[in-house]
């Protein structure tokens, strides 16, 4: 069984209600909206921070945040 | 890092492979029109219970079903139903099972009964590019030679190979690190060593490789609607090369002695 496949990203700003606008390292520097998944949502975000991100497979713009790197 | 296994924790592995690779010779020769892709999983779960073994799908992340069935435009993670198999259908069969506490994962795409010149091209090539990213197992390449080694031949051929679902570490655990994309630059990420546990899957479109999830949350589908092919095994890196783990250890045993 195939997994989503995981993507590294560096987080640009805070937005409001927990999302964060992360740029992804992947070709073009695509940005994303991103939140943050149940267990790495204790983890404290900050801008310039490099993530690990699953992306959406229903809508390209969004991302969740899975981990630090 | 991927958890490297040690000889007896590869026997494990072995055990489970071989029940699932035996599952899918099963459900290749049920995979006749009219049968409902829902008593393909009953045959499925009835086997692999029957093996001693236990569903690795059912109820994975709320997966509801034992086996992945993905029919024609259907990529990946379709979910058995009331759907009936038609003449000319591709259809592929994704099967995992837990036995001793180890994980085995393997997936075949079959044809039912004849299907088209281009359909059977497309499934022949996927299992062709599954085993030219198996050649690339040996301790000391890297994890993106695999999917060099898959995208180019599916390119070669004019296929295209879906991103946003990848292979897989495999163990004690479903999903392990690290991940194995079919696609990107030789020589990058992780260095493959002996011990190491992967799910190799090459998903091939027969056009564009975008996919959708549909409203179910779980069936993947090519955006374009055209075919799309799947084939999967798990593998192990050991010294002499890789070892398909549903298959006998294929080198002399001399090294473990």
């Amino acid at each position: 069984m195939p997994e989503p496949v995981r993507v590294q990203g560096r987080v640009l700003e805070t937005l409001p209600n927990a999302l964060y606008s992360v740029e992804l390292e992947s070709e073009g520097r695509p940005r994303v909206t991103a939140h943050v998944s149940g267990h790495a949502g204790l983890l404290r975000i900050l801008p310039g921070q490099k993530v690990e991100l699953e992306l959406s497979a229903y809508d390209a713009s969004r991302a969740r945040i899975v981990g630090k790197t | 890092m991927s958890v490297q296994k040690s000889w007896p924790e590869l026997q494990k592995m072995h055990r489970a492979c071989t029940i699932v690779v035996d599952t899918l010779r099963a459900l290749a020769e049920a995979a006749q029109p009219g049968v409902t892709t829902r008593e393909m999983d009953r045959i499925a779960r009835d086997r692999i219970e029957k093996a001693g073994a236990r569903p690795a799908f059912l109820g994975y992340r709320g997966y509801p079903a034992t086996l992945c069935i993905s029919v024609n435009e259907e990529v990946v993670h379709g979910i058995p139903g009331p759907r009936r198999l038609a003449e000319g259908d591709i259809v592929g069969l994704d099967l995992g099972c837990v036995v001793g506490g180890f994980y085995g994962d393997a997936a075949r795409t079959v044809c039912v009964g004849r299907v088209s010149e281009e359909s059977a091209r497309l499934v022949r090539v996927t299992e062709e590019a599954l085993f030219a990213g198996i050649a690339m197992c040996q301790p000391r390449n890297r994890v993106g030679d695999i999917g060099h080694a898959v995208q180019r031949h599916a390119e070669g051929h004019g296929y295209s190979v879906v991103r946003e679902f990848v292979g897989h570490g495999i163990g004690a655990s479903l999903h392990e690190d690290p991940q194995v994309p079919n696609y990107g630059p030789a020589g990058r990420r992780e260095r493959l060593v002996t011990g190491m546990c992967l799910a190799i899957e090459p998903m091939l479109n027969l056009g564009g490789p975008e996919v959708r999830v549909l409203d179910d949350g779980w069936t993947a589908v090519t955006a374009d609607r055209s075919r799309s092919a799947h084939f999967e095994l798990t593998v192990a890196v050991t010294d002499h090369g890789p070892w398909i783990l549903s298959e006998p250890y294929p080198y002399a045993q001399v090294a473990h002695a």
